[in-house]
């Protein structure tokens, strides 16, 4: 007990080099303690994600953006026609869910879906109601809590995206309700209906006077329309105009950005995935499971090289450590020779330093225990900040 | 070790009585909510299911025309309630692309003769007293005056019924060959009747005639005219024009005109026939009487 109790009172003394060895120690044990802990958090959540979605449909080209689209609302993804929905629904195989995440509203992603993604996901609203009318929006939790808005509130859609040059039309958006957490990346986007991604998107509008015949009116019409009438523009639905709002052309050819298929079985599943084998097919049909496997097995590999790197630069810290203790030693010559003096057995002289290393061991394993709490506490967001953004 | 059988029997009653409450109550929270935006459809629904599922019909007023309904947020909050959406198509519900509805509980019930839709060139705007403008545009949505096309529709009905819940298939079958027997015999009447008189020139009140006028063969100019007013003298002398090109016997109305319009269409040699669309629920009767009461005013004139 006296070991201990002079070990304490000597690394007190040396406030200073305890603490930077208490420092080295406790990174040197929490740094790949935490990255594993990320890594599985990141898995866990990936995976998740990814099986509650087992078949996506969106265009040719990179499976991987096609994913993080539909799943994450990142990437960008080359947006395919509404028909594709009716494409699945006819084969009777799946219920298709259209998602449309192309833009971005301050900084949260702006999801157009339909109602039955909500059924889906099992997002309900925990404050407010759910989206009913055009133009307006339901919040994820975070996105509610980032942009500091509940029921009632508006929203301006800006443009976000300065290089889209199709534009993105600034539509007061009213926010109905906020969804309660799910602990994925639906509680970051502000959703709005398909409907109404496509007015933000331009393709449907509302304005004064008649509004021309909704199908078959072409383009000509509509420019006659227009000029006709010098139809102003709403920037805002409300109860008033809203029937003044309409669609052109044909909604078949509007854009989504991906479909999630949800089939009906595997057998289901299997003949969907077999419609989609044709080379010339505009669309494919990608499985987010494999997908995301593929994308974890790259991170594991990054995390194999981290472990491969701090495993160096542990020895090397061990070793600088251990020179560290040698050197202090040495300094230390005078009074050990006086513990040596008053008695005390080289063994006690052993002992002293043991308990010495075993307190700054105890020191840093809780400072790296207390560092890893915190960590777990913020695995999602932190997750979400670097591993999917 | 043994319980005492009393105390095991009643903790097993105890048991079962809660599980046959708990069952209670999910039989009656699932009860098959079906919402119908027209009243054909809303019948449809009625006569196949009967009680068993809730049918509603969210348009209020008999004198509202569904077709020209438009849900508030708080009617949308009920749709959204319903497990199945029956949509007549053809452009009838012209407010759906403002609402936000579940589209996999939606069954547009025309959609088995989509191409057979009539569509209408141009865009006819007119008012009717204070209320407002309106327009006839695009597609013809009056689907279910065409006897064969309304079977076809509550074929559209049974067979979405049936998917929701396959335990009432049979049943819902059976109740459909009752209720297609029943407008198929209606077309027939109808179809004998205008067989005597094939191809004659009509007049309508309203563009709503059309799959009518093609599916019995008849001729049909329509006008814009109200049944409770009494049109300016500009339309009158525009249906001395059509007549001269279309010299129609009848004329066609939703119900009976104004005792005046009827008698100044009289001294042009044209009678008024009610043919009562039904979009709303009558105030008397049913779509299948309100329909036989239709055919057989037509009777009374082709005879
Ligand atoms: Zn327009």
């Amino acid at each position: 007990m006296h070991d201990v109790y002079l070990a304490w009172r000597y690394l007190r003394h040396h406030k200073v080099r305890s603490l930077i060895l208490t420092a080295c120690l406790s990174l040197l044990m929490g740094l790949p303690l935490g990255l594993h802990r990320l890594l599985d958090e990141g898995e866990k959540r990936m995976t998740a994600r990814a099986e509650s979605t087992p078949l996506l449909v969106g265009a040719q080209g990179s499976a991987v953006d096609l994913t993080l689209n539909a799943l994450y609302f990142t990437a960008a993804a080359t947006p395919i026609a509404m028909r594709e929905v009716e494409r699945i629904a006819a084969t009777g195989w799946a219920d298709p869910l259209p998602v449309y995440a192309r833009f971005k509203v301050r900084g949260q992603p702006l999801v157009g879906v339909e109602l039955d993604y909500f059924d889906y996901r099992g997002l309900v609203p925990e404050r407010g109601a759910m989206l009913a009318l055009l133009g307006d929006c339901v919040l994820g939790a975070d996105a509610a809590a980032a942009l500091k808005l509940g029921p009632g509130d508006t929203l301006l859609t800006t443009p976000d995206n300065l290089f889209d040059l199709a534009g993105i039309y600034p539509l007061k958006l009213h926010v109905v309700g906020v969804l309660g957490k799910s602990h994925g990346p639906d509680d970051q986007a502000v959703f709005v209906d398909l409907q109404t991604a496509w007015v933000i998107e331009g393709l449907g509008h509302g304005h004064a006077g008649q509004p021309p015949s909704p199908a078959g009116a072409g383009p000509f019409a509509e420019a006659e329309a227009r000029a006709q009438a010098k139809l102003v523009t709403y920037t805002e639905i409300t109860p008033d105009n809203l029937d003044s709002f309409h669609f052109h052309g044909d909604p078949a050819d509007y854009p989504v950005s991906a479909v999630i298929a949800v089939a009906h079985d595997a057998r289901s599943a299997t003949l969907l995935r077999g419609r989609y084998l044709a080379p010339d097919d505009t669309a494919q049909i990608v499985q987010p499971p494999k997908i995301t496997q593929g994308l974890l097995q790259n991170i594991f590999r990054v995390g194999a090289l981290f472990d491969a790197v701090s495993l160096l630069v542990g020895a090397a810290t061990l070793l600088a450590l251990g020179l560290v203790f040698a050197l202090s030693l040495r300094l230390r010559r005078g009074e050990l020779h006086t513990i040596f003096l008053l008695g005390c057995g080289r063994l006690t002289v052993l002992r002293l330093l043991a308990a010495e290393i075993v307190l700054l061991l105890l020191a840093s394993g809780s400072v790296c225990l207390l560092g890893l709490e915190v960590l777990h506490r913020h695995a999602g967001d932190l997750m979400r900040r670097f591993f999917i953004s | 070790m043994s319980l005492p059988f009393p105390l095991l029997a009643r903790y097993g009653f105890a048991l079962c009585l809660w599980f046959l409450c708990a069952a209670l109550a999910r039989a009656d929270t699932g009860r098959l909510k079906i919402v119908a935006t027209n009243y054909p459809l809303a019948y449809f629904a009625g006569r196949l299911v009967g009680d068993r599922a809730a049918v509603e019909f969210p348009v209020p007023a008999a004198d509202t025309d569904p077709a020209y309904w438009e849900p508030k947020a708080k009617g949308v909050a009920a749709l959204q309630k319903a497990d199945l959406i029956l949509l007549n198509g053809a452009d009838y519900e012209k407010w759906l692309p403002r609402v936000s509805l579940s589209k996999l509980k939606q069954v547009n019930t025309s959609a088995a003769f989509k191409d057979r839709y009539i569509h209408t060139e141009g865009v006819v705007v007119h008012s009717h007293g204070p209320g407002g403008t309106h327009a006839h545009a695009g597609t013809v949505y009056t689907t279910w005056l065409d006897f064969e096309q309304a079977a076809l529709q509550a074929q559209a009905v049974a067979e979405a019924i049936a998917k929701k819940r396959p335990e009432w298939k049979s049943l819902v079958m059976e109740n459909l060959a009752g209720l297609k027997a029943d407008l198929l015999a209606l077309d027939a009447d109808l179809r004998s009747a205008a067989a005597a008189q094939p191809n004659k020139p009509w007049l309508a009140f309203h563009p709503i005639y059309d799959y009518l006028g093609r599916r019995y063969g008849f001729d049909i100019a329509s006008v814009h005219w109200d049944t409770d007013e009494m049109p300016p003298p500009q339309e009158w002398e525009a249906l001395k024009h059509t007549l001269a090109g279309h010299p129609a016997k009848w004329m066609l109305w939703e119900a009976a005109p104004l005792a005046e319009v009827a008698a100044k269409l009289e001294a042009m040699g044209v009678a008024s026939v009610v043919f009562d669309p039904c979009g709303n629920r009558p105030r008397e009767g049913d779509f299948l009487t309100v329909m036989r009461a239709n055919v057989e005013n037509l009777k009374a004139v082709l005879r």
